[in-house]
């Protein structure tokens, strides 16, 4: 099925500190081409601990996780690196720039990892992308002195700069006033619709939930209830 | 010129902890300039000495040896099949003399590697002014091939050593004997030789050397005064002295010699064992202060380094979350520690030079020791910065693997 952008199978994870704790039990779920969707539940339920698995940053889980038809478990980590660098956007919990560098070099830096476009040009679009959330004005300011909501915003920008398959948010607007929020929502929803990016975000925000094309609930590392919004591309996958 | 991302970074972090960065390269700085300087100061000192020790030794003599009875010498007494076993063997005198020596002294001086030959007859004899009696020795030399070689005017107190080939039965003597016979230049001296042998000699010049003890035995003559004195004819030799062209290559032109001659020759390494002993002493001590100063500039970036990559560790998650491999974060990391190392290596060039400079320009005066003897020699540069490079890449790889393996989850999960 080349038009489905993610999918897990199986996928379990144990912690072990302090005392052995199953966090995540058999998750299945495909995310199609183009799709926005959200997870929600209650805090402490596994839903960071997923998508850190889902990106490919935690590598230590049972189950197997496809990218964009790839399979990804059990790939050398420089190769994983270089997967994220290409086709996935990640925006943390925490916001988390790079201090000493100024909020347009932060959103440059992936694409000067990845090298596709000359510096002159990424830095075209990494003022764009300033924009498109408006903090173009903070584009030469230290990272550092930033406000929490404008690193937030900065630090999706980054996300987007190299226009990934994937976009991953772990409560992306947790810092953002409803304005914002909007912006942002809106953003994504675009992204989505217009140029085919599929996005997987974490969120409390149940508005945010309800707008988007699919909710996946969870509750104790288990997938509770997976519901379609409007009826648009809803899968079911238990 | 396009830079990559890694340089960009690796500069970034350099740059917003300057203060870290600056003395980082300052230990680099202070490790290779003190390389440059000691290694300066060890090779103008060596070869100071070594000049020196070629004022009163030329690089190879050839003498006469007396030699340990063998069986090959029995063989030319008693030539038939038989056994011989040779118990208790004895050194046997041999004649202290040369055979031929211009003719070997013709055959050595077409070696290119060659510079000067001269032959000498070395007598030992017994000054005498009044009723004071001194023993010491007589060189008969050319004394023109023996200024050429030993450069014999510089240590020329009074007189003119000219006036040896000059006036008969001419001496100069050193500045030792002159004091202990109160003689001075025009004064007349006995000398009187093993044989018994006398002759009242002018003293048509004193010298003074650095070496005490020479200054108080020897006195150079003409070799046919000495020849006479000892009562032997013109082809009596008792020494041939070579100089070469590069005094390096003594050794192995000395053992040349000696299967060309058949006769003893020996090389001013040999000659100066004690000299190059010390040489020995003294590069083992430099080395081991430069080896410690190296070490603490790598401690030094080590350090730095590692407090750096635990400051940043959130941010090595992030790069990594971002898609920097393991292998770019390393290069990040590493390549702080190649710009400490350069930049303080580059400045450490710069300072051990000028180092150098300055104390070879201060003012010694110390017997033929003007100055400082420092050397200025570019491999000692380019040692000094591979050393440097080579301490700041060891020192700076072990933080680097370990920011590479930094788990992004782990931190940035808090
Ligand atoms: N490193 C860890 N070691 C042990 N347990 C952990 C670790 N990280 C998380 N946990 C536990 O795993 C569970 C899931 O954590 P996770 O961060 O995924 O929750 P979450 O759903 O994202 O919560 P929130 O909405 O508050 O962000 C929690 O019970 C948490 O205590
Ligand atoms: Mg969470």
């Amino acid at each position: 099925m080349e038009n489905i952008a993610l999918k897990a199978s199986g996928i379990t994870k144990y912690f072990y500190d302090p005392v052995k704790m199953q966090v995540l039990k058999d998750i299945n779920m495909e995310v199609i081409k183009g799709e926005f969707v959200s997870i929600v539940g209650k805090s402490g339920c596994g839903k960071s601990t997923l998508l850190y698995i889902l990106s490919t940053m935690d590598t230590d889980y049972e189950g197997t996780l496809t990218i964009n038809g790839e399979n990804t478990t059990g790939q050398s980590l420089n190769n994983l690196a270089r997967i994220r660098n290409e086709s996935i956007g990640f925006v943390f919990q925490f916001h988390y720039l790079l201090p000493d560098f100024s909020c347009l070099k932060n959103v440059m830096i992936p694409a000067l990892r990845l090298g596709k476009l000359s510096p002159k040009e990424i830095e075209a679009a990494a003022y764009e992308k300033l924009k498109m959330f408006g903090v173009e004005d903070q584009a030469l300011k230290k990272a550092g002195k930033l406000s929490g909501g404008q690193q937030q915003r900065v630090a999706i920008a980054r996300a987007l700069i190299n226009n990934p398959a994937i976009i991953m948010g772990d409560e992306p607007t947790g810092n953002l006033d409803s304005k914002n929020t909007g912006i942002v929502f809106d953003l994504f929803m675009q992204l989505s619709k217009e140029y085919g990016q599929t996005l997987i975000t974490v969120t409390h925000d149940e508005d945010f939930a309800k707008r988007s094309d699919r909710i996946i609930e969870m509750a104790d590392g288990e997938i509770k209830r997976i519901a379609g919004n409007n009826g648009n591309k809803s899968q079911n996958n238990k | 010129m396009k830079i990559s991302v890694n340089t960009e970074i690796a500069l970034t972090y350099l740059s917003s902890r300057k203060k870290q960065t600056v003395v980082a390269s300052m230990g680099v700085m202070f490790g290779i300039s003190m390389f440059i300087f000691m290694q300066s100061l060890m090779k103008g000192t060596n070869d100071y000495f070594e000049k020196m020790s070629f004022t009163n030794t030329p690089h190879i003599r050839i003498f006469n040896e007396n030699k340990v009875a063998d069986n090959h010498m029995l063989r030319s007494f008693i030539n038939d099949q038989s056994e011989k076993i040779l118990t208790n063997p004895k050194q046997l005198a041999q004649s202290p003399g040369i055979t031929n020596p211009y003719g070997i002294i013709d055959q050595i001086r077409r070696n290119p590697k060659i510079a000067a030959v001269t032959p000498q007859v070395t007598g030992n004899v017994i000054y005498t002014s009044g009723s004071v009696e001194l023993p010491g020795n007589v060189a008969g030399v050319e004394i023109d091939e023996e200024d050429k070689m030993f450069d014999v005017q510089t240590n020329m107190i009074s007189g003119n050593l000219h006036d040896l080939n000059r006036v008969h039965n001419s001496i100069l003597i050193g500045k030792g004997i002159a004091e202990k016979l109160s003689l001075h230049t025009g004064d007349n001296l006995t000398v009187r030789a093993g044989n018994g042998n006398m002759l009242v000699m002018r003293v048509v010049g004193v010298f003074s050397t650095t070496v005490k003890q020479l200054d108080e035995t020897k006195s150079y003559a003409n070799i046919s005064t000495v020849q006479s004195l000892a009562g032997k004819d013109r082809s009596y030799v008792t020494e041939i002295k070579v100089n070469l062209v590069n005094y390096n290559d003594a050794p192995a032109v000395a053992r040349d010699l000696e299967t060309i001659t058949g006769y003893k020759s020996e090389d001013w390494v040999k000659a100066n064992e004690q000299l190059k002993a010390a040489f020995k002493v003294r590069a083992i001590i430099l080395n081991s202060v430069i080896g410690v100063i190296l070490l603490v500039a790598g401690f030094g970036i080590y350090n730095i380094l590692n407090m750096t990559i635990y400051e940043k560790i959130k941010e090595i998650a992030i790069l990594k979350a971002q898609g920097f491999s393991g292998r770019a974060v390393t290069s990040i990391f590493l390549q702080q520690a190649i710009y400490i190392g350069l930049m303080g290596g580059i400045i450490g060039l710069i300072v051990g030079f000028s180092l150098t400079f300055m104390v070879s320009r201060i003012y010694i005066g110390a017997g033929t020791l003007k100055y400082l003897p420092m050397s200025f020699h570019p491999p000692h540069y380019i040692q000094a910065l591979t050393f440097g490079i080579i301490t700041t890449i060891a020192a700076g790889f072990f933080p680097a693997r370990k920011a590479s393996k930094v788990d992004p989850v782990t931190i940035i999960r808090g």
